[in-house]
């Protein structure tokens, strides 16, 4: 290189290295102020306007913080019976009969404005939220409550149509409140709302200062917090949509904590070999499985020419080995679950062990269905020569589905099934599991702390329920154990083992999802039901 | 040569070489350095990178040398026609061009999608080539509206040569630059754009590697298997090199005044 | 002009009929992991006229184009209007940066290595560029992120300005914030894509200097420089001028994975997003900014070289 070209090139390094250096670097990281880097930026952190699209992460994260319920769960995260909640917005709660719950507001709980909060704003949070016209998807979870009403400034009552365990768990976890005093004179759409939606008002630990898109969301503690003044002052939300980049800002030292770091390995391998960051273990509430279609995807009134037999299922979830899978992907970050239960349903413990890989009965199951290797070519072939052979369909923006995937065709290539591997984008993905165009779906699904929610895809007419599994015996045993008054993990054992007696999926992995935080903060607890709300009360070393 | 040889070691090497798809032991001998056994180590899934990078070669080169081939032809003659007539002719291409490249590449793929469940890699190559020539149709025509005021090109027109002879002997070796060095750096884009689709579930499905597929898949352990990813890129980085030397060469033997 | 506009009305058309033909739908990837009900799905549909034969919904896009209303975002749930404008200033800033860097280093090493056609220089500078250009954006970010912002610590990892700098901080601060944040994703953008220009650039002017008129230059006993710069070069810039033109869309386009790993709050990611999740009307407000400046970025060029050497008649 020419010695000029070098001294330019010099040059521009210095100027660049030089830009980075005070006057501001002592402004960062003031010991109040935390930096949070996620994923996605939230948009619509307003309890009620959280349905579809704005159904995500990051809105429930924000508004978390704005925002209170009247009770939270408690770190049990049983969500049958009235004991383990925690109390907020509601003091205390007191039971009239088996269906009905009176909740006493805290007195001292006030909005950011200075307001009361009062029953006025639970009665008008719980109009909006029942209305599937304004939240469908609220007003779904919530159908059990008859009605919300006020009894005084101080005291609410909430009737329910049933009995059932979940009753306090339904009035409270699945909505914060809203302030009626600001809300309940406009029109019920969301436009008539929009300048709400910018500037968000609550009652929580946190208020709204400001968003710039694409960027991060800055709040400030909520110093007259009734429940405890926050130690922590600012809290910045940052957004980094790729991992990679989460990853170093938290190494670098630019951001204080990142939720959930992704596979692969070598990511763990980086956090956990930072000095300066603390590793926080928090259970998911993903759970991933490879569902098998018992319907004919060509013909959905027909059964699955392959995989309605229950013995190829069972074949099938026997040849792999599902351990090696968690364990090449997600390492120590994840395990085998048993039944579609995530790690954080509190019904997974003491759960029955999930059966290991067991290829030779694996091949008998298979060979006594008429699958047989007929021309030596590897694979297995019915009476006619047609090989058994299924389409996987994975969804290209899951890296752990995507990798295991690879995995699944070669272990079952080995008891002598072919796989064809159909990588589609998410749309596309969806799309297609949805209209049960698919032999085998490579499937995640979300769950919500209740273990009830099971009902929607693992029961005969469950309105999710995409791949014809219908076991009658199953659905009175999961009636049963939602019924029962108390938290009763051996009625939804019985279940569990019913599901996996059928095979209607192999249950591949839950994750623990990671979180990474620098060791300057103290007391730092991550809610496995909502990351960051435990925020307020930890602390920053030397404040 | 250099060329020949990469061709050659594409097609001859999956022969002698380990499997590329088999994963023999995936928790203790992934990620691992080069060695004797594994040349150029192995990867996330414990499969020989070495094995890997010579079949991927075969799928990679194909693709980039047919594809670049259609979209400089495509290119060289719109810009041709487009620069030479001139007028309504250069109007309506350069607008369909404008139009073109108006659409991003993604939009006319994502519609691929909708009509092909699993796309065979043939149309994959016509759907490269035939969406990759815009640029350079644009770059040819800009030098024929130079080169069409040449004094020489203006001689022979006045000496009354056909206008098959003004454009092919003329124009063409004199946009013969822009036009290769359009084919150097199209195939490396090719290659990565072959990769690139393949998160639409277009193009070379995993397992099966693909050069441009193996950076994709390195990128998750940068840090942990570099060479993961450097070996593939290597490959890339030579083809590349040895397509702008063999254009340059090309260049030379097709330059009518001589270098 | 009334070309231009076709073209435009052409593209944008061409965008809104591919985009609803791509398999997929926005509404049934807005539930993601969780999936809705059959009402809710068709609840939202109606909200979004997607429920209406696709002349219909062209037409209520249409309407909103007319009101300056791009409607809002599925995905995002915020108007259209306001992410683009909360994009622009970043992307124009990246996009700005790199067209910069690309221009002036890139024309400059073009011009030395034609210059010093076969030298050790040049073959070094051939090999480099062209080894950039073979090199994913994606990769290059990932190495100069960790080298330089996380191992040494020189300069910023990601994101644009500091989120702990108060927005009242004094000017000179904040643009060495926002500056020192813009160094690796320029300089990364740059590196991959530099290779163009100068291949362009040296091999235009080795074939103008070939010309005859160049020898006679040479034979007046014009200086090698004047030679060069002002009869040479002049003319060896119609390719760059196209390839300039065919840049200029980057300013609001972006560019994605250079966005994605240093966390830039550009367009380019934010479109792909959209594309990726079906988010028509947000793909559509994207849609109409780049056409706007690919059209634009053409008539430039023409107007370009119609200035450069005036016997190109401007048809």
């Amino acid at each position: 290189m020419h010695p000029w070209t070098a001294r330019f090139v010099l040059a521009a390094v210095l100027v660049g290295a030089s830009a980075s250096q005070p006057p501001w670097a002592g402004a960062q990281h003031e010991s109040t102020s935390v930096v949070i880097v996620t994923g996605q930026q939230a948009t619509t952190p307003v309890p009620t306007l959280m349905e579809g699209p704005q159904n995500n992460l990051a809105n429930f994260e924000i508004a978390d913080h704005l925002f209170l319920r009247l009770a939270e769960v408690g770190p049990g995260l049983i969500t049958a019976g009235d004991r383990g909640f925690l109390p907020r917005l509601a003091r205390r709660w007191t039971r009239r009969d088996s269906l009905t719950l009176i909740f006493e507001l805290d007195p001292r709980a006030r909005w950011h404005d200075g307001a009361p909060v009062t029953s006025r704003d639970v009665v008008f949070t719980y109009r909006r939220a029942r209305d599937p016209e304004i939240a469908p998807r609220l007003a779904q979870v919530t159908r059990q409550i008859a009605s919300v009403a006020a009894e005084d400034d101080r005291h609410v009552v909430f009737r329910f149509s049933e009995v059932y365990s979940e009753q306090l768990y339904d009035a409270s976890f699945h909505v914060a409140i809203l302030p009626a005093h600001l809300l309940a004179d406009l029109p019920p759409t969301k436009e008539a709302w929009s300048g709400f939606v910018q500037r968000p008002l609550g009652s929580g630990p946190y208020r709204w200062v400001r968003r710039v898109e694409g960027q991060f969301i800055e709040l400030a503690a909520n110093r007259e917090f009734f429940l405890g003044r926050p130690k922590i002052e600012r809290v910045i939300v940052q957004v980094a949509a790729s991992a990679d980049a989460r990853l170093n800002l938290l190494l670098a030292g630019d951001a204080d904590a990142i939720d959930n770091i992704p596979p692969p390995l070598t990511n763990y391998a980086r956090v956990e070999a930072a000095r300066h960051v603390r590793v926080v273990q928090v259970p998911s509430n993903n759970v991933g499985y490879l569902l098998f279609n018992q319907r004919d995807p060509a013909a959905r009134d027909r059964p699955h020419p392959i995989l309605a037999e229950a013995d190829v299922r069972r074949a099938l979830v026997l040849a792999l080995d599902r351990d090696l899978l968690v364990r090449a992907v997600l390492g120590q970050y994840g395990y085998v679950p048993f039944g579609p239960v995530s790690a954080q349903l509190w019904i997974r413990h003491r759960a029955p062990e999930p059966t290991g890989q067991d290829q030779s009965t694996a091949r008998r199951l298979l060979a006594g269905r008429g699958w047989v290797d007929r021309n030596q070519d590897g694979i297995r072939e019915d009476r006619n020569g047609a090989p058994l052979s299924l389409r996987l369909t994975v969804s290209t923006s899951s890296f752990i589905r995507s990798q295991m995937a690879v995995m699944i065709k070669e272990q079952l290539r080995q008891v002598g099934v072919d796989i064809e591997l159909v990588r589609v984008e998410a749309p596309v993905w969806l799309q297609r599991r949805a209209a049960g165009d698919f032999d085998i779906d490579f499937s995640a699904a979300t769950q919500d702390p209740s273990p009830s929610g099971l009902v929607q895809s693992w029961t005969c007419g469950g309105p999710t329920n995409v791949a014809g599994y219908c076991d009658p015996a199953a659905d009175s045993l999961l009636q049963a154990a939602i019924a029962s008054p108390r938290a009763d993990s051996g009625l939804w054992h019985a279940y569990l083992r019913q599901v996996e007696a059928t095979a209607p999926a192999a249950f591949l992995y839950t994750q623990t999802f990671v979180f990474g935080v620098n060791r300057r903060f103290r007391d730092v607890t991550i809610r496995p039901e909502s990351s960051w709300r435990a925020l307020w009360r930890w602390e920053a070393a030397g404040s | 040569m250099t060329l020949a040889l990469i061709a050659a070691a594409a097609g001859v090497g999956p022969l002698l070489l380990p499997d590329p798809l088999a994963q023999p032991c995936v928790l203790t001998c992934r990620n691992l350095a080069p060695t004797l056994a594994h040349p150029f180590g192995t990867d996330d899934l414990s499969r020989d990178i070495l094995s890997r990078v010579a079949s991927g070669g075969r799928i990679s080169l194909a693709v980039a040398v047919l594809a670049v081939g259609l979209s400089v032809t495509l290119g060289a003659l719109v810009g041709l026609v487009a620069g030479y007539w001139g007028g309504a002719v250069d109007s309506l291409l350069m607008r369909v061009v404008d139009a073109a490249l108006a659409v991003p590449r993604l939009f006319l793929l994502l519609l691929v999608l909708a009509v092909w469940e699993q796309v065979p890699v043939a149309v994959l190559v016509l759907l490269i080539g035939a969406t990759g020539w815009f640029g350079t149709g644009r770059l040819v025509r800009g030098e024929v509206l130079r080169l069409r005021e040449e004094s020489y090109v203006r001689a022979a027109e006045a000496l009354g040569a056909s206008r098959r002879r003004v454009i092919f002997r003329h124009l063409l070796p004199n946009t013969a630059g822009p036009l290769l060095v359009a084919a150097t750096l199209g195939v490396g884009d090719v290659i990565l754009l072959e990769a690139g689709l393949s998160f639409l579930g277009l193009g070379v499905q995993p397992p099966t590697p693909s050069w441009g597929g193996m950076i994709l898949d390195a990128k998750s352990v940068l840090a942990a298997a570099p060479w993961a990813g450097i070996f593939p890129g290597l490959a890339i980085i030579i083809t590349v090199l040895s397509a702008n030397l063999f254009g340059d060469a090309l260049r030379d033997a097709v330059d009518p005044r001589g270098a | 002009m009334l070309q231009a506009v076709l073209t435009f009305a052409t593209a944008v058309v061409l965008m809104f009929v591919l985009m609803r033909l791509a398999p997929g739908d926005p509404i049934q990837r807005a539930q993601d992991d969780r999936m809705m009900s059959s009402q809710e799905l068709a609840r939202l549909r109606a909200i979004y006229h997607l429920d209406q034969p696709i002349h219909r919904q062209f037409a209520e896009f249409l309407k909103g184009v007319a009101r300056a209303d791009l409607g809002n975002s599925i995905e995002h749930g915020l108007p259209v209007t306001t992410l683009l404008a909360g994009r622009m200033v970043p992307t124009m800033l990246l996009g700005g940066a790199a067209i910069l860097l690309n221009f002036t280093v890139g024309l400059w090493l073009g011009v030395r290595q034609a210059i010093r056609r076969g030298s050790r220089e040049d073959r070094a500078l051939t090999v480099l560029s062209l080894a950039g250009y073979a090199t994913p954006s994606f990769w290059l970010g990932l190495v100069l992120a960790w080298l330089v912002g996380v191992k040494l610590g020189w300069l910023p990892v990601a994101g644009m300005k500091d989120p702990l700098l108060p927005p009242d901080a004094p000017l000179m601060v904040r643009a060495l914030d926002v500056a020192a944040h813009l160094v690796l994703p320029a300089l990364t953008l740059s590196i991959v894509t530099i290779a163009g220009t100068m291949r362009y650039q040296r091999t235009a002017l080795l074939e103008v200097l070939r010309l005859p008129y160049i020898g006679t230059a040479r034979a007046k006993g014009i200086p090698e420089r004047a030679v060069v710069w002002r009869h040479g070069w002049r003319n060896a810039l119609f390719p760059v001028i196209t390839l300039f033109g065919l840049w200029l869309p980057l300013l609001v386009t972006g560019s994605v994975f250079v966005e994605m790993v240093f966390a830039w709050p550009g367009l380019g990611s934010l479109a792909a997003d959209a594309a990726a999740s079906r988010d028509y009307p947000l793909v559509m407000g994207a849609a109409l900014l780049a056409a706007g400046l690919v059209v634009v970025a053409s008539l430039l060029t023409d107007l370009a070289y119609a200035l450069l050497d005036p016997r190109v008649r401007h048809s």
